[in-house]
């Protein structure tokens, strides 16, 4: 395969959105399917280029112009993180009918997403990734304008963060480019900056940020796009970072404060989740949720904490997909979705979260008590999860963007594929891991029947298969006649939960008093400063020529 | 040479001070004596002429057009007297004491010239004296070069005595430019 | 640089020319239009800063003989002080004497080319309801860009070492200062047109900046932004007068997409052009790039607020704004081949 082909899981969603323009300027609306026919053929591409070989395939096409040049790079890792931006958006973009404009803009995200994942360097990434926020922006204020957003302030700092760190490592080290980035130039400020970009990028805070609130607006179509599109891309930065510092960050406390910090926004969203008074409500936390404790095993610095990581990551973008599609009413659909999303056995989340807590103790020390934190998250969400079965549905959303078998088959799927762990952790993860991370002998290993770590053997499909089994039988014999919708009280109320939102406001009315007001006139200020006065400029002048006598 | 430059000074002291016609277009003449006469040995001999040529053409101008009086300092022009002064004694400071080399009183003349003329049209209203001040600016404009180290040629001194004749012409070119409608608010 | 900024400008006049709304006059804006390229060309050909001095003070005289409610001498000040402050900038570099002469020298030339363009300190009057051909704009955006080129660039060769890291200071100073207060103000502001305004000088206060940092990254970003001031913010401000007469923001795709341009948000040409400020900046002071790239957030919620003042273009206006997108998108991917014909 030429190498030129690589170009083609960004160029054809490209050529879609450039299709989809033309026909929508004449008055014709192509519909889903040929919407979603961008996408899925990104998709395929990706498969094409990647299965027959399964190595890294490089492109350059010569400099940009600031700076760096346009190299495109298909490695296990991009090819785990394509598969992750684009099945979801592929999925939503083909089942949801959208305008012809914004199904131009979401394409072009899709196709700016997988710009970010194929660069071979931080700064092609970093404008790739800023082109993604963008139309992320645009998408959602195109859809509806008053409902909520990621702020904008923090995706352009994230990207502009990323921007510089990859400057800094231009100047220090002659290039940015993933692969050839010296060990020595990723010192701790510049891996500083990529983590500061990778958790404002997919919004990794502790307190409600825009991967929960974008679940709240009246309509998901955009919502879903975007979190499909950008939630994985500050995890990607993050992956990256372990390319270029040789398998790990430039010191451990990266690690430990990261992977505390995936607790922590874990246990955020568990807590907003178990208070939740819809359905709607808790799985705006979902995401969130998962991404915790992804960020938790992946920072850890460990090849098993990276592969549960990357398995849970697959499994975010599983349940983007499912939740973008699925009803606001109560259902099956609904229940298996939560059954999925806190994990129950024997779920790929399920699999994914033992082999993560299975991974901090492997590595040691501190990094035990991050385990111990994940499992009484973990066991939080499962309650939040059972109060949510018996949670009003919520505001309702618009019947057309809804897909409740698409959704169920969707949460169904991940809920089966817990004993196929061991295939998707050598299939998928694992290449990704060794592609980033030195693999001491022996650390993670396994096949399709089970996972072999340092300290046990997991044996996933005995274990899981049972699981399995038990309950779906359970599952038929209760059905949903059980669940009566009915406001349950959350298990606790965090005090402070509504702080923030009041400092804001206190913040936004605060107003000089009156008696002051004559001390600091803005208005004033202005007028003196634009008149156009003589005298302020000769104060200037006589400024400046003090200035340099300095 | 000192002698042009004392010229220079009063010409443009004159156009500073003056409101009227007459005392502005007395002191365009003796300014445009002042600095045609030490651009000559500046190299610029060909500009002075035209300098000289520029600034004749800009006094006559003037002297048709404004209030027919001299108006030489009118009530409340003491400021613009006191800059007169102080800006005559600075720029003797930095001509003959600060800086070196040949050619102290050009450097004293446009030093002083710039000066005051940018002076005289920040704190003027009116435009007759703004278009004289203009115009002498543009002389002392055309004679800087010859501060250079090496010969200018005369290209900056006939551009500066072309704006000079030219500038003070212009209101009544304009008018009749000015009566293409102007593009409208809404647009631009 | 100066022809490439020659040329951008010609560009935008032709943009508005044929993209303007059918009831703006087209006579009278390409009648004056050109008589300002004219200017421009002979001020990027004039072998001297003498000459550019004089064909500068042609200019500001021409303007300010337009019709305006501001009066003629009001509306020559600040023209007419760059002049001077030009003038007795370079005298000073030519005289010999102690060098402390030939930093006030470097002082007079940058706070002349700060006047002429109307950055801050030396603002010119502004009256949100006159003609744009009147204003002040023509100088930030049009007249501006290849003049500072060529002022520079000139300077640069009258100005002796001793005094050279003064002038990138004070540039780097001024630029700075117009960054802050260009985008607090034009977030700030109560009139839109004036927030425009602002907005322009923002984007010459990183322009500024770039130069001061005198090598080839800071020079290509700065060249970036101000082909994106020339070719970006000069015509979607041109296309936005009807609607900020009309004061009714809109909240429409189009809308953001123009606020992600005047934001210099990815994929536009302000983004190359931060980011090769931020490596230039990293490459001689980090805590200069640390700075920038906290205001560079500024932008943001002017740009927001300009974008949505814009109104929603119909028709030529329409094709035009797509024409502004698609430069700044390839401006902003591609940048080389501008950059490899400025010689950066």
């Amino acid at each position: 395969m030429p190498s030129i082909a690589l170009l083609a899981p960004v160029l054809l969603p490209l050529i879609a959105a450039g299709v989809i323009t033309a026909f929508g300027l004449s008055g014709f609306n192509l519909g889903p399917i040929a919407v979603g026919a961008g996408a899925w053929a990104a998709v395929l591409a990706l498969l094409v280029l990647w299965i027959p070989l399964r190595s890294t395939q490089e492109l350059s096409l010569g400099q940009l112009g600031f700076g760096t040049g346009l190299q495109l790079r298909l490695d296990a890792v991009a090819f785990a993180f394509g598969l992750m931006v684009l099945v979801p958006a592929a999925l939503v973009l083909t089942l949801q009918r959208r305008n012809w404009q914004e199904a131009a803009i979401g394409v072009l995200g899709v196709a700016a997403a997988m710009g970010a994942i194929e660069a071979g360097g931080v700064v092609l990434t970093a404008l790739a990734g800023g082109t993604a926020a963008t139309l992320a922006i645009v998408q959602l204020d195109a859809e509806d304008v008053r409902a909520p957003r990621p702020r904008w302030s923090m995706l352009l700092a994230a990207w502009l963060a990323l921007s510089w760190a990859g400057v800094i490592l231009q100047v220090r080290s002659g290039t940015a480019a993933y692969a050839a980035v010296p060990v020595s130039a990723l010192t701790a400020p510049v891996f500083a900056l990529i983590a500061l970009a990778g958790l404002m990028a997919s919004g990794l805070v502790p307190w409600r940020s825009w991967p929960a609130e974008v679940w709240s607006r009246p309509s998901l179509r955009a919502a879903g796009l975007v979190v499909a599109t950008l939630y994985p891309l500050g995890f990607y930065l993050l992956v990256r970072a372990y390319e270029m510092g040789d398998g790990r960050y430039p010191q451990v406390a990266f690690h430990a404060i990261l992977a505390s910090l995936g607790v922590v926004v874990a246990l955020g969203a568990a807590v907003r989740a178990q208070s939740a008074t819809t359905r709607r409500g808790f799985f705006a936390e979902v995401i969130p949720g998962i991404g915790g404790f992804a960020l938790m095993t992946v920072a850890l610095g460990t090849p098993l904490g990276l592969v549960a990581g990357l398995i849970t990551l697959a499994f975010a973008a599983a349940m983007t997909a499912c939740l973008s599609l699925l009803p606001d009413r109560a259902g099956p659909a609904s229940l298996v979705t939560i059954a999925a999303a806190v994990g129950l056995p024997p779920a790929l989340g399920f699999g994914a979260r033992v082999v993560g807590v299975e991974s901090t103790f492997e590595a040691g020390d501190f990094f035990g008590f991050i385990g111990v934190g994940g499992t009484i998250v973990w066991v939080l969400w499962m309650v939040a999860g059972a109060r949510a079965t018996g949670l009003p549905a919520g505001r309702g959303r618009p019947t057309g963007e809804t897909f409740p078998r698409v959704a169920m088959a969707v949460a169904a799927l991940t809920l089966v594929a817990g004993p196929a762990i061991g295939l998707i952790q050598s299939a998928f993860a694992s290449p990704a891991q060794a592609d980033v991370m030195p693999l001491p002998a022996g650390s993670v290993g396994g096949g399709l029947m089970s996972m072999v770590t340092v300290t046990t053997v997991l044996p996933v499909v005995a274990l899981f298969v049972p699981l399995l089994i038990i309950g779906v039988l359970a599952y038929g014999a209760a059905g949903t006649r059980l669940i009566r919708t009915q406001p349950r009280p959350p298990l606790f109320n965090l005090p402070w939960a509504g702080a923030a939102a009041r400092l804001r406001r206190a913040v936004a009315l605060a107003s000089m008093p009156e008696q002051y007001r004559s001390i600091l006139d803005l208005r004033a200020l202005e007028a003196a400063a634009m008149g156009g006065r003589p005298l302020i400029w000769l104060a200037s002048l006589v400024a400046l020529a003090f200035a340099v006598t300095r | 040479m000192v002698e042009a430059a004392f010229v220079a000074w009063v010409g443009a002291a004159l156009v500073v001070l003056a409101d009227g016609r007459r005392g502005l277009a007395l002191g365009l003449v003796l300014l445009t004596a002042g600095l045609a006469v030490l651009a000559w040995p500046a190299g610029m001999a060909f500009g002075a002429v035209a300098i000289a040529a520029g600034g004749l053409v800009a006094a006559g101008q003037c002297l048709r057009s404004g209030p027919a009086s001299w108006g030489i300092m009118p009530a409340g022009s003491t400021p613009r007297l006191i800059i007169c002064i102080a800006s005559g004694l600075l720029a003797l400071w930095v001509a003959a004491s600060v800086t070196s080399g040949t050619g102290a009183p050009l450097r004293f003349a446009v030093l002083l010239v710039v000066g005051l003329m940018g002076a005289r049209i920040l704190i003027s209203h009116e435009p007759g004296a703004v278009l004289a001040a203009i115009a002498s600016l543009a002389l002392a404009l055309g004679v800087a070069p010859g501060l250079a180290a090496t010969s200018p040629g005369p290209v900056a001194a006939i551009v500066g005595a072309l704006i000079a004749a030219g500038v003070v012409f212009v209101p009544a070119g304009l008018a009749r430019l000015a009566s293409i409608p102007l593009a409208d608010k809404d647009g631009a | 640089m100066e022809p490439e900024l020659l040329l951008a400008a010609a560009a935008a006049l032709g943009l508005a020319v044929v993209f303007t709304p059918l009831r703006v006059p087209r006579a009278s804006l390409l009648t004056w239009g050109l008589l300002g390229l004219a200017g421009m060309a002979a001020i990027v050909i004039a072998p001297s800063l003498d000459l550019v001095i004089l064909i500068l003070l042609v200019l500001a005289v021409l303007q300010a003989r337009l019709t305006s409610n501001r009066e003629f001498v009001t509306r020559l000040r600040a023209p007419v002080l760059a002049i001077a402050l030009l003038a007795l900038g370079l005298a000073f570099e030519r005289m010999q004497g102690p060098v402390v002469l030939d930093r006030f020298g470097a002082v007079g030339i940058v706070a002349g080319l700060v006047a002429a363009i109307g950055l801050l300190p030396y603002v010119h009057e502004f009256d949100p309801d006159e003609s744009v051909v009147a204003s002040p704009i023509p100088w930030m955006a049009f007249i501006g860009p290849p003049l500072a080129a060529t002022v520079l660039l000139q300077a640069n060769q009258v100005i002796p070492s001793d005094a050279g890291d003064a002038f990138g200071a004070m540039l780097i100073g001024l630029g700075l200062l117009n960054m802050i207060g260009g985008s607090l103000g034009s977030w700030r502001t109560e009139n839109d047109a004036s927030a425009w305004r602002y907005s322009f000088m923002a984007d010459w206060g990183l322009a500024m900046c770039g130069f001061g940092l005198a090598i080839a990254d800071g020079r290509s970003a700065a060249l970036l932004m101000l082909f994106s001031i020339v070719l970006g913010r000069l015509p979607l401000y041109l296309w936005s007068r009807q609607a900020l007469r009309e004061k009714v923001p809109t909240d429409r795709p189009i809308n953001l997409v123009v606020a992600a341009v005047l934001a210099g948000s990815a994929p536009f040409a302000g983004f190359p052009a931060r980011v090769l400020l931020l490596r230039g900046a990293t490459q001689l002071y980090w805590p200069l790039a640390l700075v920038l790239a906290a205001g560079m957030l500024l932008w943001l919620p002017s740009s927001l607020r300009l974008g949505r003042s814009m109104g929603v273009p119909r028709g030529r206006q329409a094709v035009g704004v797509a024409i502004v997108l698609a430069l700044n998108v390839l401006l902003g991917v591609y940048p080389q081949p501008l950059l490899t014909l400025a010689g950066l």
